[in-house]
């Protein structure tokens, strides 16, 4: 990637990645580079995530028994992993979701706080 | 496979995978496949480093350092096996001794009763403002009671049997049981006659505890009752060792005191007695009481229905769901009840002519009135206040295996002439509404205390004793890591600059001083069960029964050892391990070790860690030796106390004839018999018997009226039944007077038996008593204690002084020696004194013999000989002196190891700056002082520093010592003194080292 592309890129807050991938999977299974794929599109290249750094999150989220793993076929028609969100997880969703809400309100507050 | 593992496998497919759809998505694009597969790696990041990542997600990381860390220890362990070995061999005696030590407490005092689930038993404790009015109480010792009228809250927890038939009638636990001794028994018809120790219970006690039968069943509900035929339950250590352990033990017949009682079950192993220390050889009914107790003691006859007569301990165990407070409530009201309404008439208990006949068969060796405690001043005041006087003995510690006899309110009951009943002409309660009695439940586990108490204050001291060792051991080991963390400073450099967290460091050095102090304390387990075998054999040896309390390591005793292993670790690890961390990094890579070393320690600087460490050790350990001193002394001051009588040479057994049947005047022909025998005996000098022997524990106070004093003031006395020519065999010098004669015991026997004489009892008195009583009137004829027959007593003819003798211990050897008198014995149990040429045990087959051929039923118990007697007297103080002093070396030795260690280090690391002062011209005696003084002057330091905690400490231990002020000035001097020698020795050999130093291989050292 050039130096021209990292000035427009976000870099991910800290524990923001493993919300995002835990919303993409609400809209149903997928594998690794799916969901990075996904979160790249649904933020119209802004986020940018180092591919890379999906799969410790992935790892971490299923120690936490937030999503599982399932074998499956990926469009190529070739095996791979697919990670599911589990009812633990979605539940978590919920609160992390709402956690961040809160985040971003009082961020803006503070930096627009005329608006 | 781990699920790390398989994740791992799976991460590596899934990264493969994904940089594939990448590449394949560049190429759609455009790219050439090389161009598009390096744009997919590009994107994707650092592999290696997300599988690191995610590798850790899986992992322990601390527990992985940690294994690394003990792979590193170890290995550093292997390569200065020396340091090691006296690391860790100084640790497992810190520790092994706080282990063995603190095994004794938890046997002794925190291991749970031996029942099913122990924590729902209760105790019944009654406690009022004033004692009750009982005819009688009884306690074995099970746990507390405080009968004295002077008490601040009087309580107990013996109840009558009424009551508890009552409360267990109610129904409000879940089981209920009673319990109390038997007292010695006399078994027959298993080989020879012994003597045996029995626990009489209730028929619910096996349930109530939730014990199972080893063999057989236990006793139950139908075996205690009047009606059924009289049975047995064995402990299983007894069933062992009596019967060998054969299952043909059930249905089997033995005889206890001549009656025969089946034996129907053995119980389980582990229990041994519901009190801690406990054992019992059998368990009988509770309602065979008075078949085996017909000929003996205690009114039998009126125990099982008389509310006034407490004997009986209550357990219950709760129901599950009912709260205590409640069910103690009810309880409360029951004896309440009982106390303030039962209306019992304190002397009506006896039907008409059943009083009298009791007399002969007092307490064994309470022959008679002479010991009671006349109620001569009761007659005026008002009922209540009168009900409340005759419980004003000290309390009765034990009835059962101990010899303990005091004046307790058990020892009147069969006094009590009932014919003198119609005079009291209010009816008596056994309490009064202002005396508030009530019942409390406190759980068995604390309220049943048993031997408990006799040991928990030497176990304490001995328990702080080795709490300071390992104090000394940690110090110790400390400034052995201190002196290697010093060595260790350039690797701890190279560390630091290799980019190692401080943090990481400290936990590495923590982990290394941990390790050494668990494989410390893995060794220290050893030495503790052998140390507590050695301890306990050792009690077990002075006992006259086995202890009932079972050692060893259990898993309480094996987490205190891992605890305070891993706190040691902790403590003597953490100042060698902060300075191990706090390296300044130039100077230590740059530099040579040598110099590196000075630079963190300069010579001539007084205040280091290491000094610190030393002068502490010092100090603790002249603690210690303080303590062990005085300990010491006081044994030796209890050893040199001049009885008053000669203990060599004199063997000693007991014999009880009534339990096999013999009555009165029997008695006192059999004991003549037996005399006469015996002293015919080659080797035999002379031979008597009394009531009990000497300085064997046991004590007998009687009170009587004085002339000359107010009516209702009562005089004290020790007094003892003895035999004919128990002062010459003894070696008591009469210092006037005469000695008992035969019509003596003639008068005697009468004024104890049925038929009293209207002459006095002659007693011969001490020197004491005459000090106290008579001053310088002349002794002999003097007339005492006599009374008129009023409400509570017959009249009595008192005592005539025929005799004074030289004054002797009594009990034991602590106490003052007391006003005493001696009375011709009649009657009871007797304990036979033999004065023998050579070795009293030498002659024990043929007085045995000689035994036999009067009476082959008739079995001897406490054969031993007066040395042996004071030797258990003192058996506390022995174990508590011997086991201090051994402490107390081990300290010195620790303390001195530590100064060597420090020492030796220092001339070793000064070796450099030695050899430049020789070569400038030092004398090597100046060399020598430089490391002495150190060396001294830390001792000394330590030494003024440990005099003053000790003295402050020491007062605690006042109410063990005897004859030695804690402190005592010579015992502080002696031990600093033998501490500075010790210190001097280990000061000398690095020194020795540090005159013969070579001026030119020091030079050249580095």
């Amino acid at each position: 990637m050039s130096t021209k592309e990292q000035r427009e890129r976000i870099e991910l807050l800290q524990g923001t990645l493993d919300l995002l991938i835990l919303r993409t999977l609400l809209l149903g299974p997928a594998h690794g580079h799916a969901i990075a794929k996904a979160i790249e599109f649904k933020s119209d290249d802004v986020l940018q995530v180092e591919q890379g750094s999906l799969y410790p999150a992935l790892h971490r989220l299923i120690k936490r028994r937030w999503i599982s793993v399932q074998e499956g076929v990926s469009e190529n028609n070739r095996r791979a992993k697919f990670y599911r969100l589990t009812a633990k997880g979605r539940r978590q969703l919920v609160v992390e979701t709402s956690k961040w809400d809160k985040l971003a309100r009082a961020i803006a507050r503070i930096l627009r706080p005329a608006e | 496979m781990s699920r790390r593992d398989r994740m791992m496998q799976d991460l590596d497919k899934d990264i493969r995978e994904h940089i594939a759809i990448e590449t394949q998505d560049n190429i759609d694009r455009g790219m050439s496949p090389e161009e598009a597969r390096y744009a997919a790696m590009r994107k994707f990041g650092n592999v290696t480093r997300v599988k690191e990542e995610a590798r850790e997600v899986w992992t322990f990381v601390w527990l992985e350092q940690l294994l690394q860390d003990i792979r590193f220890g170890l290995r550093t362990l292997r390569k200065s096996p020396g340091f090691a070995a006296v690391a860790i061999l100084t640790l497992a005696l810190g520790i092994g001794a706080n282990t063995a030590i603190f095994s004794l407490i938890d046997a002794v005092m925190l291991r749970s009763l031996p029942v099913h689930n122990p924590s729902q038993l209760v105790l019944l404790k009654w406690g009022a403002r004033n004692p009750p009015d009982t005819h009688g109480y009884m306690s074995a010792g099970d746990c507390r009671n405080d009968l004295r009228s002077g008490a601040d809250h009087p309580s107990g927890c013996s109840f009558s049997e009424p009551f508890f038939r009552e409360i267990a009638k109610a129904n409000l636990f879940s089981g209920t049981a009673a319990f109390a001794n038997t007292g010695r028994l006399n078994l027959t018809g298993n080989g020879p006659a012994t003597v045996i120790n029995g626990q009489l219970v209730s028929g619910e006690y096996f349930r109530t505890m939730g014990l199972q039968p080893a063999l057989g069943r236990l006793l139950d509900a139908t075996d205690d009752a009047p009606s059924a035929a009289p049975v047995a339950v064995l402990n299983f250590g007894y069933w062992q060792s009596a019967f060998g352990g054969s299952r043909d033990v059930l249905g089997r017949t033995i005889e206890l005191n001549n009656v025969p009682f089946t034996i129907i079950g053995v119980a389980e192993q582990r229990f041994t007695g519901i009190t801690p220390g406990s054992d019992y050889d059998v368990w009988l009914p509770l309602s065979d009481g008075q078949r085996i107790g017909a000929s003996g003691p205690f009114r039998w006859q009126d125990r099982q229905a008389d509310p006034a007569f407490w004997w009986l301990t209550i357990i219950g165990r709760v129901k599950p769901g009912t709260p205590a407070t409640q069910t103690q409530a009810v309880v409360s009201s029951v004896f309440r009840n009982e106390m303030l309404h039962g209306s019992v008439p304190i002397f009506h208990s006896g039907e008409p002519g059943g009083g009298p006949a009791l007399i002969p068969g007092a307490p064994a060796p309470a022959g008679g009135n002479t010991i009671v405690r006349r109620e001569i001043g009761t007659a005026g005041p008002p009922p209540p206040a009168a009900g409340n006087v005759p419980i004003s003995g000290p309390p009765p510690q034990s009835a059962g295996n101990k010899p303990t006899l005091l004046l307790g309110p058990q020892t009147m009951a069969p006094t009590a002439p009932p014919h003198q009943t119609e005079s009291a002409s209010a009816p008596h309660t056994l309490s009064t509404v202002t005396d508030n009695p009530e019942v409390s439940l406190v759980p068995a586990q604390s309220g049943l205390t048993g031997s408990r108490t006799q040991y928990s204050n030497p176990l304490y001291v001995l328990m702080l004793a080795v709490g300071i060792i390992l104090l000394i051991a940690c110090a110790n080991v400390s400034g052995l890591m201190l002196s290697r963390a010093s060595a260790r400073q350039k690797e701890m450099a190279v560390r630091l600059a290799l980019g190692a967290g401080r943090a990481r460091i400290v936990r590495q050095l923590l982990t290394e001083s941990v390790m050494l102090s668990l494989l410390g304390g893995a060794v220290g387990i050893l030495f503790a069960y052998w140390g507590a075998q050695t301890i306990v054999s050792f009690v077990s040896s002075n006992q006259a029964r086995p202890l009932g309390f079972a050692t060893g390591v259990d898993l309480r005793v094996l987490g205190f050892t891992i605890a305070v292993s891993l706190l040691t670790g902790i403590f003597f690890g953490l100042a060698p391990t902060f300075r191990g961390a706090r390296v300044n990094l130039t100077p230590s890579l740059k530099e040579g070790e040598g110099s590196s070393t000075r630079s963190a320690h300069r010579p001539g600087k007084w205040f280091s860690i290491g000094n610190a460490l030393v002068v502490a050790q010092v100090a603790l350990a002249i603690v210690v030796l303080v303590g062990a001193g005085l300990l010491v002394r006081t044994l030796q001051n209890l050893r040199n106390v001049d009885a008053g009588f000669d203990s060599h040479n004199i063997l000693l057994f007991s014999i009880n004839p009534e339990l096999v049947g013999y009555k009165g005047p029997q008695v006192d022909s059999f004991y003549r018999d037996l005399q006469g025998r015996l002293a015919e005996t080659p080797g035999v000098q002379s031979v008597s018997y009394s009531m009990m022997p000497l300085l064997s524990n046991g004590l007998m106070v009687t009170s009587f009226h004085w002339p000359g004093t107010p009516q209702d003031q009562q005089s004290e006395s020790d007094m003892l039944g003895v035999g004919p020519n128990f002062f010459e065999t003894l070696h008591i010098p009469l210092l006037t007077g005469r000695s008992f004669n035969a019509s003596d015991f003639a008068i005697s026997a009468s004024n104890n038996g049925t038929t009293p004489t209207s002459a006095p009892t002659p007693v011969i008195v001490n020197h004491a008593f005459v000090e106290k009583y008579l001053g310088k009137e002349n002794p002999l004829g003097k007339r005492f204690g006599e009374s008129a027959a009023d409400a509570n007593e017959p009249a009595s003819p008192g005592y005539e002084i025929v005799g004074v003798v030289h004054d002797a211990k009594y009990n034991s050897l602590r106490r003052e020696i007391n006003a005493m008198m001696y009375s011709p014995q009649s009657a009871g149990g007797a304990s036979f004194e033999l004065r023998t040429a050579a070795d009293p045990q030498a002659i024990l087959p043929a007085v045995r013999e000689v035994i036999a051929q009067v009476n082959t039923n008739l079995p001897l118990f406490d054969v031993k000989t007066e040395s042996q007697q004071i030797d258990r007297l003192l058996f506390q103080e022995r174990l508590v002196a011997r086991l201090s002093g051994f402490f107390g070396l081990l300290a010195l030795v620790l303390a001195c190891v530590g100064l060597y260690g420090l020492l030796s280090f220092e001339v070793s690391r000064r070796t450099r700056e030695i050899g430049i002062r020789m070569a400038l011209g030092a004398q090597p005696e100046s060399v020598l002082k430089l490391v002495l003084r150190q060396g001294l002057v830390l001792a000394i330091v330590g030494s003024c520093v440990g005099i003053g905690v000790a003295l402050a400490v020491m007062r605690y231990l006042a109410s063990m010592l005897y004859d030695v002020r804690a402190n005592d000035p010579l015992t502080m001097i002696a031990v600093s003194t033998l501490l500075t020698l010790v210190a001097l020795v280990a000061c000398y050999i690095p020194a020795r080292r540090a005159m013969r130093v070579d001026p030119m291989v020091a030079l050249r050292y580095e």
